[in-house]
């Protein structure tokens, strides 16, 4: 076949022997393309969205089905509490404002707490004689539930915003974030069955190191369902401090440090927390490092770095990486067999840092659900 | 997708003899709680304490 020899007029139809309907073929997709090609894309994305916003509305109701016959099942409340249950789950949080960011902590923990303080209460309601695990375990369903319905109303409104305006460019960021979102949405709904059995979660890694070490001593309240005790090792006095478990709970740890740091001299603090893995590391590796490891909106870790600041404290932390699934679905198997090692790790760093005679606080940080001490 | 496995997450205890270090592994039953005694060692006079509550997920 000799491939020198074509005309490329042709070729494409442009040659004075040019036939008209191969120009037409040529001609008519791209003016299709020119005038139509955004609303071919926004509903070739749109079929993708839909699906996926099914699939968010299919766990909003699983998980709410989920607690209702939670409440139902343990506590056997005399009124059917799905109405109540249903408030519950569209209460809003309006942030405080940060144009001015002086003194916003404060406000942030305000906010923070007389919400957690407002739901316990309202949770409470529903049997008063509910003992303090099964409140907390029904807190977090609670949390789960109302997190999963803001998710698909978000991601409900921005699709529909979209469509109603046919407007394309609103589109895309939505199918970019709408992977991550999935993500997070998929391990909130898997973590409802840990959480109604009592079972530990990844991110109860750090308490479950701490709480082992805190067995067969004397167990103080340090805040609201924060406790610590105290040990020796190696000639050196150990505080260890955690939610209290086996609550679903992170505890107050803020507070408690700058209570212990107030009536206690410390050479070190150590914290010990679960953090998301990046993509290409391995689950359950464990990494040290420096600097307050503890996650949230933020109160917690500025009371801690104030504390150890004020009294120049170094804090040292080791992180036990994870993905999002695993820190809030049952605990996996080699995030569980890392316990040996970052016990050993915590020992090497008091050795490594501290002298005989000195005190070194310790921090089990993230969720205590099934982690008792 | 048509071609993803189905995931099945199965929680399991594990519990080992304070006196004899032996670990047992179990399928998790409601009621257990980490750091707990369970029953008697079945090698020894010692107890089975509960050391490791955690799930393992096999694809079908």
């Amino acid at each position: 076949m000799d491939l020198t020899n074509f005309d490329l007029d042709e070729l494409f139809g442009f040659g004075d022997d040019s036939n008209p309907l191969m120009m037409l073929i040529w001609i008519i997709p791209i003016i299709i393309f020119v005038f139509y090609g955004q609303r071919i894309q926004l509903y070739v994305t749109s079929n993708d969205i839909k699906k996926n916003i099914a699939t968010l509305n299919e766990y909003k109701d699983e998980s709410k089905k989920e607690l209702i016959n939670f409440v139902k099942n343990n506590f056997m409340p005399k009124d059917d509490p799905t109405k109540k249950i249903e408030t519950f789950l569209d209460y809003f949080s309006i942030m405080p404002v940060d144009m001015d960011p002086n003194g916003i902590v404060p406000k942030v923990q305000h906010f923070i707490r007389s919400r957690e303080d407002y739901t316990r209460q309202h949770v409470k309601s529903l049997h008063p004689g509910m003992s303090d695990l099964e409140l907390s375990k029904t807190q977090t369903l609670l949390e789960i539930a109302s997190t999963l319905q803001l998710i698909y109303k978000i991601i409900n409104h921005l699709f529909l915003t979209a469509k109603k305006q046919n407007n394309f460019p609103l589109i895309l960021p939505l199918q970019m974030m709408l992977p991550f979102i999935m993500e997070q949405a998929e391990a909130l709904k898997e973590a409802i069955p840990a959480f109604k059995a009592g079972q530990p979660v990844g991110d109860g890694i750090g308490p479950m190191v701490v709480g082992k070490m805190m067995l067969n001593t004397i167990k103080k309240e340090s805040a609201f369902q924060t406790v610590f005790s105290e040990t020796d090792f190696d000639g050196r006095k150990l505080y260890l401090l955690k939610a209290e478990g086996p609550l679903s709970t992170v505890g107050r740890l803020g507070d408690a440090v700058k209570n212990l740091t107030s009536d206690h001299k410390f050479d070190a603090i150590i914290m010990i927390d679960a953090a998301l893995k990046m993509e290409g590391e391995e689950s359950a590796t464990i990494a040290r490092g420096f600097g307050a490891a503890i996650g949230g909106i933020g109160v917690e870790r500025f009371h801690i770095e104030e504390a150890a600041t004020a009294k120049n404290i170094p804090i040292f932390s080791i992180i036990i990486k994870q993905t999002a699934k695993e820190a809030i679905g049952l605990m996996t198997k080699d995030i569980a067999e890392t316990a040996e090692d970052v016990t050993s790790q915590i020992h090497e760093i008091i050795k490594e840092n501290t002298k005989e005679g000195q005190s070194i606080l310790i921090i089990g940080v993230g969720n205590t659900m099934g982690v008792p001490q | 997708m048509i071609f993803d496995k189905k995931k099945i997450t199965t929680a399991y205890t594990v519990e080992q003899c304070n006196s004899c270090h032996k670990e047992i592994k179990r399928k998790f039953k409601e009621g257990d709680c980490l750091f707990s005694e369970t029953v008697k060692c079945p090698s020894c006079e010692g107890k089975l304490i509960i050391e490791k509550i955690f799930g393992e997920t096999i694809e079908q």
